[in-house]
């Protein structure tokens, strides 16, 4: 249920306005993190610094993002980890089915990463027969809803207790109750008995250093330890923009992105992995596999405004900053990444065609831009989409239309003729709806600043 | 392996880079943002920033003392320790398959960083892993002399070691989690309670 298509964001946005609670839910999360962020933002008076910092690395790796990747893999294998590479989710996923029928495993635990969610992991793991439970409480009770994430970092924000408890009752039996800390202990016990059964554990990746080749991945609930400690065969999955220069550069990027993501000094546990374990019989996984997908990213770096979207480290801030998410919430955008930065990149990772009301999606107030910590210009960006668009599926009309105003603004003579005609047309019919039906058009005044200035 | 997908990718990296405008000019200054200065007093600084995440937190010169005290206000029985020598008298090391059934791990800290109330545990020097993450409750004993200022300081330390330790981690606080109706609960999969003696005898 509710897997909503981006090509239909007018339609999924009217009827999530529609939805009272969820505009609540939307409304107090959004406000909540916001203001942590700005709290979190301002404790730190080097901020600004910090920002421009990490974007300056960003924009190191990702001008030679070939030369970081290999240095990384580099560093990674001569330490015991697997490599693998996957142009697109369906060799991505194959990869992963294909390692988990190797060890003959039946449970698979994941921690959230929104990377497995762009490739449909799960789904393709359950075609295989195998039992995929998610493990952060928020995927999995999106997951026993069967429903999408509605935001980056909290997933299930638009459930109420209720709700979850709902849920609870009818998926695991739990007695009904609304006490929240009631369903976590839940969630906890269940989970626990998954994670001893477990074959495999599949994590997201936060951050790929090329230097050490460690992966760094950062949580507030503890099981991505687990996800990463109790299976046999570790699984991690990254974007290849994933990657950072130096081990210090951590300095830099775990000190943006808590704060910017839930307003927390630290998130409460970083995992740091530098490819397997020493012997045999230390703790931890057999096997550390690292799988490395493009799905698109490559193609963002042929220019270097489209580039800039790989720069984003998955806080999650914009979303809380943005009017639009504010009032619709993340599944309208009919894609895993919602909000302003999902409106950039969903339109370049899935193709524009099917994504080509996103960029719109926007009333470009640069509320995102302003709180962005490797400072991405998303307005910029939203309307170098817009231009593609037209570009491709603009009316003849339009293009048409926009060439005569062209004219006409050159020439003081039509241009005073124009409001003439302007006045008199707008009182005999109406002016295209689209433009209309969300904002009122001022009248335009019955004498111009020209005629007014020589009344004078 | 996939050494087709893998020429592939960089050959895409490379041929959309090549075929890119030029970049613009600089416009990040890649420079070092300047370091609050921080009191002078690390452990209490640590000490608060801990506590302020609902850890606990013991400063003392009689570690074991205060472990025992701990212990004994827990009413716990079975009590799991990792495999450093001051720790053996204390608990049990676990096996495999019964790191499910302790009530409380006991741990050494490897490192701590004040600004943050964080704890850094390293793999390669105690068998910590499961210990300080599958029980409810956590104890961890770190000398006030590991403790640093701040993460650059940590992050330093940690790579001068000859060879990056195979598993790190950082601990701030008790396991939490605000994913449903943002209401902070603690104690979600990790340890609900996170006790931390700082040594001050070393």
């Amino acid at each position: 249920m509710n897997h909503l298509s981006s090509e239909t964001f007018r339609e999924n946005a009217r009827a999530a306005l529609a939805d009272v609670h969820l505009r609540g839910a939307l409304k107090n999360a959004t406000s909540l993190f916001g203001e942590r962020r700005k709290s979190a933002a301002a404790s730190l008076p080097n901020w600004e610094e910090l920002r421009n910092q990490a974007r300056a690395i960003k924009d190191e790796v990702l001008s030679h993002l070939d030369k970081y990747l290999e240095e990384f893999v580099r560093a990674a294998e001569s330490r015991g980890a697997k490599i693998h590479w996957a142009r697109d989710a369906a060799e991505a996923n194959a990869i992963i089915c294909g390692l988990a029928a190797e060890r003959k495993a039946r449970v698979i635990v994941k921690s959230k990463s929104m990377t497995t969610e762009e490739t449909h992991l799960n789904a393709a793991l359950e075609a295989a027969g195998l039992q995929v439970v998610e493990t952060d409480l928020g995927e999995y009770i999106i997951q026993l809803a069967d429903e999408p994430p509605s935001h980056i970092i909290a997933p299930a924000i638009h459930k109420t207790r209720g709700q979850v408890a709902e849920l609870f009752t009818s998926e695991l039996g739990m007695p009904p109750t609304d006490d929240i800390a009631q369903l976590t202990s839940t969630a906890r016990a269940t989970l626990r008995d998954r994670f001893a059964a477990a074959d495999v554990g599949i994590s997201g990746v936060n951050f790929a250093i090329a230097e050490t080749g460690t992966i760094v991945i950062v949580e507030n609930e503890g099981n991505i330890r687990l996800t990463t400690s109790l299976p046999r065969l570790h699984i991690a999955v990254m974007g290849i923009e994933k990657v950072i220069p130096r081990f210090a550069d951590l300095d830099v990027f775990l000190k943006l992105l808590p704060r910017s993501g839930t307003g927390q000094r630290l998130t409460t546990y970083q995992s740091f992995i530098t490819g397997t374990k020493r012997h045999a019989t230390d703790e931890g996984p057999d096997d550390v596999h690292i799988l490395l997908l493009d799905n698109g990213r490559s193609r963002m770096l042929a220019h270097p405004v489209t580039r800039q979207s790989l720069a984003c480290i998955r806080c999650g801030a914009c979303l809380n900053a943005c009017p639009v998410y504010q009032q619709v919430g993340g599944h309208a955008y009919g894609s895993v990444y919602p909000g302003p930065i999902g409106s950039v990149i969903t339109p370049q990772l899935m193709g524009i065609e099917k994504a080509s009301q996103l960029p719109y999606a926007s009333s470009l107030c640069g509320a995102c831009r302003e709180v962005c910590p490797v400072k991405i210009d998303i307005p910029r960006l939203l309307l170098h989409l817009r231009g593609e668009i037209s570009e491709r599926k603009g009316s003849a009309a339009e293009r048409l239309a926009f060439k005569l105003w062209a004219r006409v603004m050159m020439s003081p003579a039509l241009y005073k003729m124009s409001s003439l005609v302007g006045r008199v047309l707008q009182r005999v019919m109406p002016i295209s709806r689209a433009w209309t039906s969300g904002r009122d058009l001022r009248p335009i005044e019955s004498k111009s600043f020209h005629e007014l200035w020589s009344d004078e | 392996m996939n050494n087709e997908a893998r020429q592939v990718i960089l050959d895409s990296i490379r041929g959309h880079l090549a075929a890119s405008l030029p970049s613009e000019p600089q416009a990040f200054a890649n420079e070092r943002p300047s370091e609050p200065s921080l009191p002078a007093n690390v452990c209490g600084l640590f000490k608060e920033n801990l506590e302020s995440v609902a850890g606990h937190c013991f400063i003392t010169t009689d570690v074991a003392d205060v472990l025992r005290q701990i212990i004994t206000d827990l009413r716990v029985q079975r009590i799991a320790i990792s495999d450093a020598p001051q720790l053996a008298e204390f608990g049990v090391l676990p096996g495999a398959d019964d790191i499910f059934n302790f009530d409380v791990g006991i741990t050494t800290a490897q490192a701590a960083i004040a600004e943050t109330g964080t704890l850094v545990l390293d793999s390669s020097c105690e068998r910590n892993r499961l210990v300080s993450v599958v029980p409810p409750v956590h104890i961890a004993i770190v000398p006030a002399s590991r403790i640093c200022a701040t993460l650059a300081d940590v992050l330093a330390i940690l790579q001068s070691a000859p060879e990056l330790s195979p598993v790190i981690t950082f601990i701030t606080g008790p396991s939490r989690t605000a994913d449903i109706e943002l209401t902070l609960t603690i104690g979600v999969h990790g340890p609900k309670e996170l006790y931390v003696i700082v040594d001050e005898s070393t």
